[in-house]
């Protein structure tokens, strides 16, 4: 109970007219000085600006106040601003509380009779609520200086060397035997045509090279606990098969191999052995054996690998290892994959061989793809004398597939026309588009480049799409002439949809909130783009939405950023409106235990070496509430939200 | 004996009678009595998307008050139907009369029909009460000829399809129940890009011409991809693939109604199977594959 009564403030904000529209906020003061016993209600046009928490200041020092009450907008804005105002002049931040007027008030109430009524009941249960808060003090949590990049993709390892540029050790893992990602992939880039590899490599060797970092390929993570500043991520090492160690990546086991197998990083365009290295300048410059195309595995037989591997390299006992890193932040950069062709009915299914989507082509573009950089067609390698590319396939769909514009097709689109026309001069590209989005540096440019080289642009969606022959019939609407259309092709590219390629089991593990199409949700779409709720975690690249190189460049630098940031000072403040237990009436019960989302409260023996009771671990509290409610006899309660509080809160609320 | 409310419709009555007769014949055997409506009426033939339509949306509402005379083992009336245009228009009549902003509209007919309906009967395909009913699994045990990798275009046209929110039948782009029963029946189903393309519907009646470039490019697409035969659902659709290749003398290849080469399966007599009613005769190809004497 209160020992002696507070010397309380309140600070009534106009907002401008976005409170003192609505609410009548002279009114307000004058009621609350009739009825209520603080020391002092003053208003003020902006409590925000400096004048205004000058005001606060200065009235706490004249008045010798303790606790203040700010009301104004909502508690997200500007709690922080006015618990650090009051914090200079020596009160206890959290005895610095926020009454909602706007957005609970105002901003939603339109009589002014009764916004003014509502005004003076929020600013009173809130003036109950600092009469009962306590001064609190931050916990102090040590930070593990050591990050871990989940995907080696060009934002992975642009984070990752951002780090540990920075002088932080850092971890960067990849699910796949190289780092590189889809970049590696890519034939040119738009808008410069450069060459793709040849911009990424001396990235993925300056991530192979750097002291600070460990690279962790053909790995995935398991499990993830603890908190900011103190993550114990569990890693499975997938079973290589080769010790790569020993392993030189001289590849003679690769033409032993006699089991050929789809090739993944062709996109499936081509074949590649059961034993194998992802493509000519991979990171590590190492052989894995896939296990489910391994004769070997399969069949019992073979082991032509380790007969010839002049080096032992090749290891079949091999299995997959689990190891434990700590870590004090963790970047996502988990990347994109394309929308799967049979999701695309009306285009064939995927089962047409001569309709294939944007990085299969960009595989065909490529020197080292499966046709050595020619253009051929996937069904009879025949030189296609006529492209047809049908942009937003699956995107801006709401109907089929996905809503949201994948935002790189259009330029990448461009790009393939105009490197197709590049290499087949006689060529004829057809783009199917239904608008041109051309924002970025540079980019309308190259737009314009595509249709001055002869790209034809046809304004319209493409309705269906079939094998005639040995031609693909596209059928489509020129939008412009109103009339229908339909071409031959001897080719058909998709601009596919940019979907995350991270499951929903994989974002439930780690906590992190995903939007309806699986993106990770930024913790504020404007203010805050790189960070998540969760803390600790940061978002970099495409897991968060369609990006190309640059913008996932730019994101991956701002993650590397906030975690270096946050590396800064080796211990870390946790908010300390935290749950507490009061030990003489907990009876031990563990009701609080299993309804604890974050597992911040454990059993343990009392002093006498009988009674059980609960205790909290305080740095992994959030302080949620979900105990206080669980228990069933009143022990477990939040600070500053002790139930005796709230009631009083409540009546005065009431009253 | 399972009994299920079955409505038959106009057409199969008369010109599609092979459609029906094979329906209830292969239904017996499959242990389900189709139990047709004691008095029907025209379904609407088109779906009314005239709002205040009124006697449009009465025809189909009340054959389903009707269906609820029959009784399914206690459970809310289901009715089968078979021809694709009335089951485009019963089920769809059924949704938007008990749509929330119909309420008025609802009671206008109700008044006008005397009576009171709760909007549970739920229209059913037959391929439906196949699939879910009987069970494909189920219904390969029950072949008593196989259709021997018979290559089978199955056509769906689109009344079966669309709108898909509004019918939720199969996947619009690339539906598979039929291809799936004729699996279980030995068929050899066949894939190709017009599976769910327009026939050319009632464009037969005042532009022909339109018709017929429409059933022509899905045959022509069935062809290239190594059918044998067709098989619809819909009688507009059957005739207007099976007419057309007469009257413009391009290809020759049957054109069955699903029910029929489900009861050829079953061991339905040839009588039943109606085989003399069709444009392309269909016997040859039936003979070759051994299935007709």
């Amino acid at each position: 109970m209160r020992s002696k009564p507070k010397r309380i403030g309140v600070f009534v904000c106009h907002c401008g007219i976005n409170i003192a529209g609505t609410v009548n906020v002279p009114e307000v003061v004058k009621r609350l000085k009739e009825t209520t016993d603080v020391i002092e209600v003053i208003d003020h046009q902006y409590c925000c600006s400096d004048p205004g928490q000058n005001l606060i200041k200065e009235t706490i020092k004249q008045k010798n106040l303790d606790s203040v009450v700010v009301a104004c907008c909502s508690p997200t804005l500007h709690e922080n601003t006015f618990r650090k105002a009051v914090a200079s002049v020596g009160v206890n931040p959290y005895n610095c509380e926020i009454a909602n007027i706007r957005e609970q008030c105002s901003w939603v109430t339109e009589d002014k009779e009764k916004a003014t009524e509502k005004a003076v009941r929020i600013i009173k249960t809130i003036i109950k609520k600092v009469e009962y808060d306590e001064p609190l003090t931050p916990i102090s949590i040590p930070v593990t200086r050591k990050a871990m990049v989940i995907g080696a993709g060009v934002a992975g390892i642009q984070a990752a060397l951002d780090i540990a540029n920075a002088g932080y050790p850092v971890i960067l893992l990849d699910k796949n035997p190289s780092i590189g990602g889809h970049m590696s992939q890519l034939s040119e880039t738009f808008p410069t045509l450069d060459c793709s590899q040849c911009i990424l490599t001396p990235k993925m060797v300056e991530a192979k090279q750097h002291p600070n970092i460990t690279l962790l390929t053909y790995a995935e993570v398991e499990e993830i606990s603890g908190y900011i500043g103190n993550f114990k991520v569990k890693v499975r090492q997938k079973a290589k098969y080769v010790d790569w160690d020993k392993c030189t990546g001289c590849d003679i086991c690769v033409g032993k191999c006699p089991k050929k197998a789809k090739d993944e990083f062709n996109q499936g365009l081509s074949e590649r052995k059961a034993i194998y290295k992802m493509f000519p300048q991979a990171v590590p410059n190492r052989v894995v054996i896939h296990r489910e195309n391994c004769l070997y595995f399969q069949k019992g037989a073979c082991r032509l690998c380790e007969k010839n591997c002049p080096f032992g390299a090749v290891k079949f006992d091999d299995q997959d290892q689990f190891i434990e890193f700590d870590v004090g932040a963790i970047v996502l950069a988990t990347g994109y994959e394309l929308l799967d062709k049979k999701m695309l009915g009306s285009y064939g299914f995927g089962k047409l061989k001569n309709v294939i989507d944007g990085l299969q082509f960009e595989r065909i573009l490529s020197a080292s793809g499966p046709f050595m950089g020619e253009v051929r067609r996937p069904s009879d390698g025949k030189v296609p004398e006529r492209i047809v590319f049908v942009q937003c396939a699956g995107s801006r769909d709401p109907e089929n597939a996905m809503a949201y514009c994948s935002k790189i097709c259009c330029m990448y689109t461009a790009k393939q026309a105009i490197l197709y026309k590049h290499r087949v001069h006689n060529g004829e590209a057809i783009i199917f588009y239904i608008d041109v989005r051309t924002g970025g540096k540079g980019f309308e440019e190259f737009y314009k480049r595509a249709t001055d080289e002869g790209v034809l642009y046809i304004r319209g969606k493409v309705s269906k799409i079939f094998e005639k022959g040995d031609k693909v019939i596209v059928w489509g609407a020129d939008t412009l002439t109103g009339k229908k259309v339909e071409v031959e092709a001897d080719m058909v590219v998709l601009a596919t949809a940019m979907v995350p390629s991270v499951t929903k089991e994989f974002a439930q593990m780690l906590k992190i909130t995903q939007d309806e199409y699986g993106w990770f949700t930024e913790a504020h779409p404007k203010l805050r783009p790189v960070e998540t709720l969760a803390g600790g975690f940061f978002l970099a690249g495409a897991c968060q939405g369609p990006k190309d190189i640059p913008d996932a460049v730019a994101q991956s630098s701002g993650a590397a950023s906030k975690v270096i940031a946050l590396f800064a000072s080796d211990m870390l403040e946790h908010l300390p409106v935290i749950a507490d237990v009061n030990e003489d009436l907990c009876s031990g019960c563990a009701v609080c235990i299993d309804v604890c989302p974050y597992k911040a409260r454990e059993l343990v023996i009392a002093e006498d070496g009988k009674k059980r009771k609960v205790k909290v671990i305080e740095v992994l509290c959030e302080g949620c509430g979900a105990c206080s409610a669980a228990c069933p006899v009143g022990a477990a309660q939040q600070k500053n939200f002790k139930d005796e509080q709230i009631q009083e809160m409540v009546k005065a609320g009431l009253e | 004996m399972k009994q299920l409310a079955y409505y038959p419709g106009c057409t199969l009555y008369t010109k599609s009678r092979n459609l029906d007769l094979c329906a209830r014949e292969t239904a017996k055997i499959l242990g389900i009595e189709l139990k047709e409506l004691e008095t029907w009426n025209c379904c609407g033939a088109i779906y009314s998307t005239v709002q205040d339509d009124l006697a449009n949306q009465v025809a189909p509402i009340r054959n389903l008050i009707e269906a609820q005379k029959i009784s399914n083992n206690g459970e809310s009336a289901k009715l089968v139907t078979l021809c694709a245009a009335c089951y485009n228009v019963l089920k769809r009549s059924n949704r938007n009369l008990f749509l929330p902003e119909n309420v008025i509209y609802r009671k206008r007919i109700m008044n006008y029909l005397e009576t009171d309906y709760d909007g549970k009967t739920e229209t059913v395909h037959y391929l439906e009460v196949l699939k879910n009913d009987v069970g494909f699994n189920n219904l390969k045990s029950r072949v008593k000829n196989s259709l021997n990798g018979m290559k089978i275009a199955s056509y769906y046209g689109c009344l079966m399809l669309r709108p898909s929110d509004e019918l939720n039948f199969d996947d619009p782009e690339n539906p598979m129940i039929m291809d799936d029963m004729f699996l279980a029946l030995g068929a050899e189903p066949v894939n190709y890009a017009f599976k769910a393309e327009c026939c050319g519907g009632y464009l037969l009646v005042n532009k022909p011409d339109a018709a017929i470039k429409c059933t022509l490019i899905i045959l022509e697409n069935i062809i290239a991809a190594g059918a044998e035969c067709v098989a619809t659902t819909c009688p507009l659709c059957q005739y207007n693939l099976d007419k057309f290749q007469i009257q413009t003398a391009k290809f020759q290849i049957p054109i069955f109604y699903f029910t029929q080469l489900l009861g050829l399966s079953l061991g339905v007599d040839e009588k039943i199977l109606n085989l003399e009613n069709h444009y392309v005769d269909p016997k040859p190809l039936l003979k070759e594959k051994g299935l007709l004497k």
